[in-house]
């Protein structure tokens, strides 16, 4: 039972037309009857189909979506967390320190800094990506896209906080502590990273073949 | 039980500034009076014998009234404003009297702790006339927004004068359920067991509930004119529109659709929202279920919409670089537009030098020095600027980063769901207003909460809101 949007007759479950439109970047849904007139002022909606919706229910991913949110949550923002220090700590080492003071030692480009500030910014954006799309990937229609995404840029941060390593030559840092412990704090938010999207793919995938396949049994063209 | 009331939030602003100022003048004669009775103590030869008298008087007439009374001021309190305006009265006498026999140039070598502080008192008298005069003419010209009517009564719990002000509860008196008379409050075990029977299903069937007390009556007692009598408070009910059970819960009546998936729910599954969606949708609540108010099937308006402003992180930056630029543009403009004026003194200056003996050789390092000045000082200007903006921005734009991972990790750990049943009950009958747990980054729901809704500023127009 409904009312009508367009006319506001009331309306029973048989003659109710329910849509749902875009309205204003929202979708709402709204209900019309089968009135000529109220059809047509309803059209801007696209009609659901109440069999397609059973059969795209993804209830069933509840649990795990949680689970891949919190630990992919979790990874990004140790990330992120490891960028802000790790600017903060090169800046340490360039400034403060007699190894740092060395040109050969820590290398910049034009002033004393200002290698460690760039590629430090470049990490940091890569970090904040990261960490958007961690927070999007239990969302059903952008977990798979979400979790691919997450892939890519983490080898693309790894790769960049390792060329980092080499650039700044961390390697022949005279306190022998700092590679080792950089590259566990790394290591862990890169490995919750790697296996929440590495679950986001697979539970996106399940899902995207659930949508095929209602697409199949119902007869719809696939988008 | 009266009828006339008010929140603090309709303080006039001019009340709160002389509440503060009062008592910061209270807490100023405390310190003061407590540093003088120490230097007494210790056996300062400034005060030998009547130091502490000097430091009783201080605190029993300037600190202790100024603090009480400045407080209660600040509360909006009838009774505190008449006082103010007696207490400033005799301050205005005693001080005039003050600077009339000792003038305004009087000071005195006050002992405090163990400092001697040469305080110029005639000033501080003048201080105190000034300030005491402005706070009675204001008071006396305001008195009919500043002096709360007898019988009034002020809420002046913020926390629940917030929810008064956002319509959550209709007065700050009792929000304790009322009898079928309209007016006699319902004992607590009634009002528990009304509260209990609206949750429970209704044994005849389809229920309505009573928007005064919740309670749940069965629609078979309709009556004749379409009318339902409330079994609980005894109020009569229009039946109208139409009754659609919960899909959650098909005990209960559906108060509304949701706006995304359509379905209808009944308030303990709704989530109120007020969407910026655009002008026409801008102030209008817009019910979601929790399953679309958290957005994973069709993004709604809240979690799924979070985008983190990468991109407004950068423009910031760099719009806080251009700022630097014409802050040093408008510089420029200045400064050249005063060089006119400072090289007709200079000329001026190197005239008058040229006069005297060995003026060639003065006045060419003069020119020089000008010479120098005139282009060092942009050059020098720029470069600050320049380091400033070097400086300033990054740590700005890494702050802002900072701010990103909190929130975040705000997101990561819950959503801030909380269904229109839960607020009602917290808010109104166990009476704990649910906690703000907005995300800076999205758009605002549940509005009405907000903690830093400015209701202060709105004008104080007599004491006849109901």
């Amino acid at each position: 039972m409904a009312v009508c949007n367009v006319c506001g007759d009331l309306i029973c479950e048989e003659c109710v037309q329910k849509r749902i439109g875009d309205y204003a970047g929202k979708l709402f849904t709204i209900a019309n009857c089968l009135k000529e007139e109220c059809v047509a002022a309803s059209g801007w909606a696209q009609v659901v189909n109440p069999d397609y919706q059973r059969l795209t229910n993804m209830d069933w991913s509840d649990s795990v979506d949680g689970k891949v949110l919190r630990t992919t949550g979790a990874g990004a923002v140790l990330m992120m967390v490891f960028e802000l220090i790790f600017i903060l700590g090169m800046l340490y080492i360039q400034f403060f320190t007699q190894w740092g003071l060395v040109r050969s030692n820590v290398p910049y480009f034009f002033i004393r800094g200002d290698a460690v500030v760039i590629l430090g910014i470049l990490g940091n954006l890569i970090a904040a990506i990261l960490l958007q799309t961690a927070l999007q990937v239990y969302i059903h229609e952008r977990q798979l896209a979400s979790g691919v995404m997450l892939l890519i840029l983490l080898i693309v941060e790894v790769m960049l906080l390792l060329e980092r390593g080499f650039f700044f030559n961390l390697r022949y840092y005279p306190y022998p502590y700092l590679v080792p412990v950089l590259l566990a704090a790394f290591g862990s938010a890169s490995l919750l990273v790697f296996i929440g999207s590495a679950v986001a793919v697979a539970v996106g995938y399940e899902k995207r073949k659930q949508l095929r396949e209602a697409r199949k049994i119902l007869g719809l063209a696939s988008k | 039980m009266s009828d006339m009331a008010d929140t603090i939030f309709h303080r006039p602003r001019g009340l709160r500034v002389i509440g503060i100022t009062q008592m910061s003048f209270g807490i100023f004669s405390i310190i003061v009076s407590l540093g003088i009775f120490s230097a007494w103590l210790t056996g300062s030869p400034l005060i030998p014998t009547v130091g502490h008298l000097y430091a009783l008087v201080i605190m029993i007439f300037v600190g202790i009234p100024c603090l009480v009374i400045g407080n209660y001021v600040d509360d909006l309190r009838r009774n505190a404003v008449i006082a103010q305006v007696l207490y400033s009265i005799a301050a205005i006498a005693l001080v005039s009297y003050f600077i009339v026999n000792w003038g305004i140039q009087y000071h005195w070598a006050v002992p405090w702790f163990g400092l001697v502080t040469d305080v110029a008192v005639g000033y501080v008298a003048a201080l105190v006339l000034f300030t005491q005069i402005v706070f009675v003419l204001y008071l006396l010209v305001r008195w009919k927004s500043v002096v709360p009517a007898k019988g009034v009564r002020i809420e002046r719990d913020r926390t629940r004068a917030r929810l008064i002000e956002y319509g959550l509860m209709p007065t700050p008196l009792s929000t304790d359920l009322l009898g079928s008379d309209g007016r006699a409050v319902v004992t607590k075990e009634q009002g528990q067991r009304i509260m209990q029977t609206r949750k429970v299903t209704s044994e005849e069937g389809m229920a309505i509930l009573c928007s005064n007390c919740g309670g749940a009556t069965p629609l078979t007692k309709a009556e004749a004119d379409n009318t339902i009598r409330c079994d609980f408070c005894g109020v009569r009910l229009a039946l109208s529109g139409v009754f659609m059970p919960c899909k959650n819960h098909p005990e209960y009546l559906a108060a509304a659709a949701c706006a995304v998936c359509g379905e209808r729910f009944c308030r303990r599954c709704l989530t109120a929202q007020e969407p910026p969606v655009d002008v026409k949708w801008t102030g209008s609540t817009v019910f979601l279920c929790s399953k679309c108010f958290e957005g994973r099937f069709r993004p709604a308006v809240t979690t799924a919409s979070l985008v983190i402003p990468i991109d407004q992180l950068f423009s910031k930056a760099g719009s806080r670089f251009s700022r630097f630029g014409s802050l040093y543009g408008r510089f420029l403009r200045k400064y050249f537009g005063i060089m006119p004026y400072a090289l007709r003194i200079a000329g001026q200056a190197l005239s008058s030098m040229s006069h005297s003996s060995h003026g060639n050789d003065n006045a060419g390092a003069f020119i020089l020095a000008i010479i120098i000045a005139i282009i060092a000082i942009p050059v020098v200007t720029g470069i600050a600027l320049l380091l400033g903006a070097i400086v300033i921005v990054p740590i700005l734009f890494y702050a802002g980063l900072v701010s990103v991972t909190v929130e975040a990790v705000r997101i990561i750990r819950r959503t801030d769901f909380i269904s229109l049943d839960q607020a009602r009950e917290r808010a109104v009958i166990r009476r704990e207003p649910v906690k703000e747990k907005e995300s800076g980054l999205r758009a605002p729901s549940r509005s009405w909460q907000r903690s830093d809704a400015k209701k202060e500023s709105a004008a104080a127009e007599g004491f006849f809101r109901r």
